[in-house]
Order: structure tokens, then C-alpha cells, then sequence
């Protein structure tokens, strides 16, 4: 099976007892592996097959709470595609991911590799740099919705007392600074994420491989381009592909922060998808949001999964 | 061969920009926490009228109030019932599944393996939608059971596929030699893979009860009663309530914190070797 882990070397079946006869024995196999799939295969049918026939159907009607379901064929994927709004906040969602993965990589690396340098508190730090990605979710965007508040928010009264700005800033309900603060409490979320991930990365590049290049006269940007890079290649893509999923599909960000305003500034697919389907109740509608964005992200995953179940 | 000088030349050069950069990131996370703490430690005079950056009296009375006056432990305890009921389910039935994907040899079982990883991989967000549906149908909307239910759709796919991981890095022969000695396929199981793979058992257990207690967007959707509201949404809705909640909402946030990071602490050789097994490598 191509999903061993690269330091076992057994096979990774068990080889039947030598005394037993091998059908008998393969075949209890068989029986008892469903049995003990039964569970976990009877809850994902009803929790994800079922569900996802049932929107698919949804997003041919006209189906609303208290309503019966008229099937209206393709008017709800028309209308979705069509409207002005669905199509800024896909844009909204693809910018708010490049963005936020970009800052994420760069001060995820700079985290891994200070935190790679020995120094006094080294361990401290480590675990101390982590917490806002060991903090709920809700807990980290609630605390930024207040640290921005325009009016009695920490980051307004202190970039007032250093003198860097005269009257305080509507960090949140501004068009222009609402979707960057977004990103940043987001990149502050989790940044760390990929700080440990590298870091794990790091101290799987053999240090023989720094003092060969030493030794040849490298420099620390070169050491960085020729050893780090490469040696961190596979961690690099799989945390980017993971980061790029979660991102792209993120709702709590938005929706705690500004609830995708202010004039739709912010407003992401996930949070459009919320205010039609449960806030105004048009499930057709937002049913055909997921049946619209699964063929592409579903691709994205299959590729994501592949290089998570490689063998080296 | 560098002398020794200037290999502590270049020693003190990395140091700098490494120094650097620890204190930035320790800033960049510093300040909004800080934020978080002393509000919860502060009078609503000292919040919304004169402002210090050090509370002058520090008090426990936002705690009191979101305790007494909002009801949290209400919420709090919705949100053990739930975490705790989804976590015991979905990994009783995880270990099972990951058992028999591992160790057993079937016709469809790397397409089951594969399944996994991909559910894993999809986002809440993109089922949520059809998931509600199905709780609609079902009329179990504004109940704990919904939340209990639902949340197995992301914790069975998480915590299967992290003891997959496990039970791959545990040579089989230690099983097989059970087996010899009389032990059934299952009796090897509980008896010698178990025990061997419990530092994984804890990691997917916290990973998962800590998803479960911080997932928002179903509890948001599928219940809307305060009294039966997990912790995150009752959160969220404070904002909306009178102009004077932010100290009350930072000692709830607080409050839900306290679990998840002191079990992330405790556990936390458990939890790096679950994030290396799962998360980083395949």
C-alpha cells in the first residue's frame, strides 16, 4: 500500500499463520475488515453521501423552510453565477487566500528558522508562539474584533500614543482597511501552523549537509536557497496545498469580524452562502454554492491527497 | 576551513536577524493577547472610560457577570456534553476503521483509505449546507444530539486517518506473535496494538474533542435557543447585545480557552507526535 510510513519496512498486511489454510483465513479477513468499517461507512453515508444527493436535488428547486421543493432546473446555478455579489466574493475569497498564505509563509519560515538557532528560552517561545494557534478559533477572532474597535480598541489607543496617527481608525467598518484586518488577524491565527510544521521540517535535514557547505564557503543565503528550500520541499507543498483549503473555505474570520461588510467589502463565498440559504432561508440557492465550488476544490483535494499518501 | 573567529562571527550573524525576528513574532502575538487578558481583568469604567493599559484594580467582576448574568456554565456545559460524546464515538468507531484499513487485507481497502483523507480534507464549509438539510428532515435542529451527530462527519475522517498513521509505524509481528499464542485477530488488537498505539489514541482523542469544542459554523446554524447554544455561538452572540460586553466576552473567551490550552500543555508530547504523524508527514 503506497501510504506506509518511510521507516517501516515490514509488509504491511500480516502474512497468514503458516498452519492455517490460507482461504479460510483470508476470507474471515475480509468478513471482519467490513464489519469493523460498518460503523464509520453507515455514519459517513448519512452525514456526507446523503446530504450532498440531497443538495444536489435542493439546488434544482425552489425549496425554502415550510415549502415543498418545484424543481426549476438550471434558474438557481443562473442565478447564482449571474449575480454581482457571487462573483465579488469569490474574488473576496481568492484574494483574502493568496494574501494570507503568502504573509503565513513568510513569517511561518522566519518563526522556523529563528526558533531553529539555539538561544536562552528557545523552548519557552516555542510553545509560547503557538498559542494563537492552540486558541479556539472564535476565541482569536473575538479578541481582534475588540483589539481593532475604533473606539476603545488596544491598537487605537496605542498607535495614538506613539503618535502614529491623530484620530483613531475604523480598522473594521472602513472599505479600505476592512479586508486587510481581516487578513491579519487571520495571518495572526494561523501563522504558527506553519511555523511548527517547517520547524519539524528543519530538524529533519541532516546538519552534516550545513557544515559541507560551510566548509565549501556558502553563505547563509545560499545555505537557505540550496539546503533549507529543498530539504523542506515536500512540507512547503503539503502545508501550502492544506492551508490554501482551509483558507479558501475559512467563515469565521469573516463572519466574527465584519459579517462580510462593510458594503460587501469582505464578503466571501462561504458567508454569501450562510446569508442565503439560513439567513434568508433560499435554500435552492444556496445549496448550488457547493454543488458549484466541490468539482474544483474536490480536484485541488484529490491532488492534496495524493501527495499526503506518498511514500517518501 | 573557517577559523574558528570567524565561525563566531557568522554565529553572531545569524544570531541577530534570529533575535530580531523572535521579538517581532512575540510582539505580533503578544499585543492582541494582552488585549484579551487585561479586559477580562477590568472594570467597565476602565474599559469604556478611562482607559489604562494596566488595569488599576484588577477584578474578577467580568467574570462574575458573564457567569451569573449570561449563564455561561450552561454553555459551557453543553459544550463538554458534546465534545466529550462526539470524541468517545468517533474514536471508538476510528480505531476500528483504522484497524481494519491497516491491518487487515481486503479488496478496497486502499479506495476506503483514500475516502478518508479526502472527507478529512473537505471543508465543514462546503457541507454545511447539505448537512442542515438533513437535520431539518430529521427535525433534530435545536438540539444537542444535531451537534453530537453532525460533528462525527469531521472527527471520524480526522481521527481514522491519524490512527491509520499509528497503527502503520507498529510492526505487525508483535500482533502475529499474539496470535500464535493463542490471541484472536481482535483479542491482538485490544491487547497488543492498543496498548503499543495509546500515545496516538490520546493525540486523536484531544485533537478531536478540541475540534468539537471549538466548531462554530454547525452549532451556529443548527441551534439558535441561548440555553442549548455551545460556548463559541453564545459568544458570538453577546456582541450584538448592550453597548457595555466586551469585558464579559473576554472572560468568556478566556474561560473557553482554559481547557483546550492546558490540555494542548499537558499533552503535548502526544499532541507534536500526532501533528508529525497526521498533519506534516503521510
Amino acid at each position: 500500500m503506497a501510504t506506509g510510513s518511510s521507516q517501516v519496512t515490514v509488509p504491511a498486511g500480516s502474512r497468514p499463520l503458516p498452519s492455517a489454510p490460507r482461504g479460510t483465513l483470508h476470507q474471515r479477513e475480509v468478513g471482519l475488515g467490513w464489519l469493523l468499517l460498518m460503523p464509520v461507512l453507515i455514519v459517513m453515508l448519512i452525514l456526507v453521501v446523503w446530504p450532498f444527493m440531497t443538495a444536489v436535488w435542493i439546488a434544482f428547486t425552489n425549496k425554502s423552510i415550510g415549502r415543498e421543493a418545484e424543481w426549476i432546473g438550471l434558474a438557481n446555478f443562473a442565478q447564482v453565477v449571474s449575480s454581482p455579489r457571487f462573483g465579488r466574493a469569490l474574488a473576496n475569497s481568492l484574494i483574502f487566500t493568496v494574501v494570507a498564505i503568502a504573509m503565513k509563509l513568510v513569517l511561518g519560515m522566519a518563526m522556523a528558522l529563528a526558533l531553529n538557532q539555539a538561544f536562552f528560552g528557545r523552548n519557552f517561545l516555542r510553545a509560547y508562539l503557538l498559542i494563537p494557534w492552540v486558541l479556539p478559533g472564535f476565541v482569536a477572532y473575538m479578541t481582534w474584533r475588540w483589539f481593532l474597535d475604533p473606539l476603545q480598541g488596544v491598537a487605537n489607543y496605542a498607535l495614538t500614543d506613539l503618535g502614529l496617527i491623530s484620530f483613531p481608525l475604523e480598522f473594521l467598518s472602513s472599505p479600505a482597511t476592512a479586508l486587510p484586518s481581516v487578513i491579519v488577524a487571520h495571518v495572526w491565527r494561523s501563522f504558527p501552523f506553519f511555523g511548527v510544521a517547517f520547524l519539524a521540517g528543519l530538524q529533519n535535514i541532516p546538519s552534516e549537509q550545513y557544515e559541507a557547505a560551510a566548509v565549501d564557503g556558502a553563505n547563509a543565503w545560499q545555505k537557505f536557497l540550496y539546503i533549507t528550500i529543498p530539504g523542506l520541499r515536500h512540507v512547503i507543498l503539503v502545508v501550502l496545498m492544506l492551508s490554501t483549503i482551509w483558507t479558501f473555505n475559512a467563515f469565521e474570520p469573516i463572519y466574527l469580524l465584519t459579517g462580510g461588510g462593510p458594503a460587501d467589502a469582505t464578503m466571501v463565498y462561504t458567508v454569501l452562502a450562510y446569508e442565503m440559504g439560513i439567513v434568508n432561508m433560499r435554500l435552492g440557492e444556496a445549496s448550488a454554492v457547493p454543488v458549484l465550488i466541490l468539482p474544483v476544490l474536490g480536484m485541488f483535494i484529490v491532488a492534496v491527497s495524493g501527495l499526503m499518501s506518498r511514500d517518501d | 576551513m573557517m577559523s574558528p573567529m570567524s565561525l563566531r562571527m557568522s554565529r553572531v550573524a545569524t544570531g541577530v536577524p534570529s533575535a530580531l525576528v523572535v521579538l517581532c513574532l512575540t510582539l505580533f502575538v503578544s499585543v492582541p493577547l494582552y488585549s484579551m487578558v487585561v479586559t477580562a481583568v477590568k472594570t467597565d469604567r476602565e474599559i469604556y472610560d478611562d482607559f489604562t493599559y494596566l488595569p488599576k484594580q484588577p477584578t474578577l467582576v467580568q467574570f462574575e457577570r458573564v457567569i451569573v448574568r449570561e449563564r455561561f456554565m450552561v454553555n459551557l456545559r453543553n459544550s463538554l456534553i458534546v465534545a466529550t460524546t462526539s470524541t468517545v464515538v468517533a474514536v471508538l468507531m476510528s480505531v476500528l476503521a483504522a484497524f481494519a484499513v491497516v491491518r487487515l487485507r481486503f479488496t478496497g481497502r486502499i479506495w476506503i483509505a483514500r475516502i478518508i483523507l479526502f472527507k478529512y480534507l473537505l471543508p465543514t464549509s462546503l457541507i454545511y449546507i447539505p448537512l442542515f438539510l438533513v437535520v431539518n428532515n430529521l427535525g433534530l435542529t435545536n438540539t444537542l444530539q444535531s451537534l453530537i451527530f453532525t460533528y462525527l462527519s469531521f472527527s471520524i475522517p480526522f481521527a481514522t486517518w491519524l490512527m491509520m498513521g499509528y497503527f502503520r509505524g507498529i510492526p505487525p509481528e508483535l500482533e502475529e506473535q499474539a496470535m500464535i499464542d493463542g490471541c484472536s485477530r481482535l483479542g491482538a488488537m485490544v491487547r497488543v496494538l492498543l496498548p503499543v498505539a495509546a500515545p496516538g489514541l490520546v493525540a486523536a482523542s484531544i485533537f478531536t474533542f478540541t475540534g468539537a469544542w471549538n466548531e462554530f459554523l454547525l452549532a451556529l446554524v443548527f441551534i439558535n435557543r441561548p440555553d442549548l447554544q455551545t460556548v463559541p455561538v453564545k459568544l458570538a452572540g453577546m456582541i450584538v447585545g448592550d453597548q457595555y460586553v466586551w469585558g464579559m466576552i473576554m472572560a468568556g473567551a478566556i474561560l473557553a480557552s482554559v481547557p483546550v490550552i492546558a490540555l494542548y500543555f499537558l499533552a503535548q508530547r502526544f499532541v507534536v507526535a500526532g501533528l508529525a504523524a497526521g498533519a506534516v508527514k503521510g
